[in-house]
């Protein structure tokens, strides 16, 4: 019935633990080497699914801005200023396996999974109910805010920056106001927040390619730490 | 089956006057029964003493008693009719909780506590009854609204749940997602649930609903079988704030003036198309063409003075022409001239206005006059601007009104103020998005002779609509795609 998994389908908490040694990595300063590594091996699961453009971008953005810091260190004595171009570059480069960690887990998990991996690891359901409609949330508001510009734009736009954020900002939230009841309503009746037990359509366990996913991803941590 | 009933019930929500005085109904099991009547009569405080959400969520003063089976209103807390009575609720939108469809049916078996295992044999148990295979593992957001209620009746009743309780469940839906929905609900009458639809479109499930029960002023005024009911003269019904019983006769007036094409007119046409093809590219990664959408579209010309219908069923296309109209987005092939002239994106944008459905999002002023005055441009009179700022006001009963927030107004003074915005900026062409969706026949009929009082203030008014009653009693002619 969940047909979209496949066979690289790995634990939600598996690629939570592939978030957190993306930032160790990034407080550890590890060596280039060692964070190019990284970055490929973060992106495996974006690569091995539907979101392969995805990961094929990220990689090509971490990959050029590495270009730029090689291109640019041997012209930095003539000229001082690309100092600038090379830090920036730099900087992204430590930042962008986060990134690509990040995506990597949202973009493959099935928001269930999510769901079900929090309560397995007894995260309190005041938690986790925020959560889930803050995940069902985003898109809507993406979808107001393009009908609200619409609206703008057809009464005529404002000069004053503070106006127009007013008059985006108003009808933004007395809409959210709204679902929000609706939202309610509805989870309510369908027994959201009833005493006893919560279960989970998905079923989550740690396999075997769980278990070497995080000794990879444990792997640069351990050289950054030691090398 | 339990029993559904509802017992000497007065109930008055807090600090209001009560919306239900003495009602006694009993809903037998396996019965489909419509609780009818206008807007605001009472009948969505039926539904809610059903499923239990008034008097706990919907606070209020409750005497006698609302009980379906063993559950008691008031006393049985609302997650406990998880299981007994589904609901499902007006707007497909805001019902969903889940952003992912399995995880949508599965979510009252979840609260529940049902083992993975029956929770997998319930979601493919119920997307089986209803032949929806399609919707399941699908980002909600991106089903039509018409898939959504589908949904959201399946996922009501993946728990098999003896009463199903619906509120205006077709005020968002056109005539092939009322298609779609009244045979769910067939399967179910089946099935033996009982059935109560709270609504005042009629037509749609007639051959299902075995009995009427007509409720004005927070009383019951009537109750009839479904014979008796279908012989009662439809003047009547009318009366009662009640859509037709049969919606033939308005069908076959619409497709009538579909037949005869738009009604020319005196003078250069407002708006006019040529070859106009409307649209969106979809590019993905290399800028590869993926797919998109294009729509040739039937020249039009609108006159000043006409009201016209924009039909078409989901999916055809006319959201994607009124935003090319209105210059939100570019043309693919063709032009648009304004007045006679070929107009720019920013000249139709300056020349259109557009009342949206969701009118709430275009308002942003704190006050009734404010958003009004929002229109006028520097330079002008303030004077003669809020002359007629205060004109516009009165014509469309707004003027008592003036200094309210135009959140704190009801759905039909918003839509009227959005209305007003448009004649406040001097609009060539006003657009309006199913202006009359869940609208009782008394209000449809209002907003029709607001529509015909715009019309003749020598603005072209274009109706998007799915409601062959307001094109067949209004419209002067009607573009399908």
């Amino acid at each position: 019935m969940l047909a979209s998994r496949g066979p690289l389908y790995l634990d939600p908490r598996t690629k939570l633990a592939m978030v957190v040694s993306s930032n160790l990595l990034m407080f550890l300063h590890a060596p280039a080497s060692i964070e190019a590594v990284a970055a490929v091996l973060f992106a495996v699961p974006l690569l091995a699914g539907p979101r392969r453009g995805t990961g094929v971008r990220m990689l090509g953005l971490y990959f050029g801005l590495v270009a730029v810091q090689f291109a640019v260190a041997p012209l930095v004595g003539a000229l001082p200023w690309l100092h600038l171009l090379g830090a920036t570059a730099a900087a992204l480069c430590m930042m962008l396996p986060c990134m690509i960690a990040g995506l990597s887990a949202v973009l493959t998990t099935r928001p269930g999974d999510f769901v079900c991996a929090m309560r397995r690891m007894h995260v309190p359901t005041v938690v986790v109910v925020p959560i889930v409609v803050l995940m069902r949330f985003f898109p809507t508001i993406r979808h107001d805010w393009r009908q609200i510009r619409h609206a703008q734009r057809l009464r005529g736009g404002t000069r004053n920056p503070l106006d127009a954020l007013d008059r985006t900002l108003v009808p933004l939230l007395m809409n959210a106001v709204t679902v929000a009841q609706d939202l309610t309503v509805a989870a309510l009746t369908k027994g959201l927040g009833a005493d006893g037990p919560v279960t989970s359509l998905a079923q989550l366990r740690l396999r075997l390619r769980d278990a070497v996913a995080m000794a990879l991803c444990a792997v640069p941590v351990v050289l950054a730490l030691f090398l | 089956m339990p029993t559904a009933s509802l017992t000497d019930v007065t109930f008055a929500y807090d600090g209001r006057p009560p919306a239900l005085t003495d009602v006694t109904a009993t809903f037998a099991p396996g019965e489909c029964v419509m609780v009818t009547g206008r807007s605001g009569c009472g009948k969505t405080t039926v539904t809610r003493l059903l499923n239990g959400l008034a008097p706990e969520h919907f606070a209020g003063r409750l005497d006698g008693e609302a009980r379906v089976g063993g559950l008691v209103a008031g006393q049985s807390s609302v997650q406990d009719y998880n299981g007994t009575v589904g609901s499902v609720f007006q707007n497909p939108k805001t019902q969903y909780f889940h952003a992912n469809s399995t995880d949508e049916l599965s979510f009252p078996c979840e609260n529940a506590g049902l083992p993975s295992g029956e929770i997998h044999g319930r979601v493919r148990r119920a997307i089986m009854r209803f032949g929806i295979p399609h919707l399941l593992d699908r980002n909600v957001m991106e089903l039509s609204g018409g898939q959504q209620q589908q949904l959201a009746v399946a996922a009501a009743t993946v728990l098999d749940p003896g009463v199903l309780v619906l509120d205006e469940p077709t005020g968002n839906l056109d005539a092939d997602a009322m298609v779609r929905l009244h045979d769910m609900l067939a399967e179910l009458k089946r099935d033996g649930v009982t059935i109560v639809i709270a609504e005042h479109r009629l037509a749609w499930c007639a051959d299902l609903v075995d009995r009427y029960v007509l409720v004005e002023d927070g009383r019951i005024a009537g109750s009839w079988d479904a014979c008796e009911f279908a012989a009662l003269p439809a003047e009547r019904r009318r009366e009662w704030g009640l859509r037709a019983l049969d919606v033939t006769s308005a069908r076959e007036a619409t497709a009538r003036l579909v037949e005869r094409g738009l009604p020319g007119g005196e003078g250069t046409p407002v708006l006019a198309t040529h070859d106009l093809v409307v649209g969106y590219g979809r590019r993905g990664l290399l800028r590869r063409r993926v797919g998109g959408f294009a729509k040739a579209v039937p020249d039009l010309q609108l006159f000043a003075g006409q009201m016209v219908g924009l039909m078409g069923r989901n999916g055809a296309g006319k959201s994607t022409l009124v935003r090319t109209l209105c210059g939100l987005q570019p043309a693919c092939e063709g032009r648009i001239e304004l007045d006679g002239r070929p107009a720019s994106r920013r000249a139709l944008t300056r020349g259109a206005a557009l009342v949206m459905q969701d009118v709430h999002y275009q308002l942003f002023a704190d006050s009734v006059r404010g958003e009004l005055m929002a229109e006028v441009r520097d330079g002008d009179d303030g004077d003669e601007a809020r002359a007629k700022c205060d004109g516009l006001l009165r014509d469309l009963d707004l003027l008592d009104l003036a200094d309210r927030h135009p959140m704190s107004l009801s759905g039909g003074q918003q839509q009227r103020l959005a209305i007003a915005t448009a004649l406040m900026a001097g609009k060539r062409f006003v657009v309006l998005d199913e202006p009359t969706s869940g609208l009782d026949h008394a209000h449809m009929m209002q907003v029709g002779r607001l529509l015909r009082r715009l019309a003749d203030r020598s603005v072209a008014v274009l109706v998007v609509t799915h409601d062959d009653e307001l094109v067949a009693q209004w419209c002067d002619g009607v573009v399908a795609l």
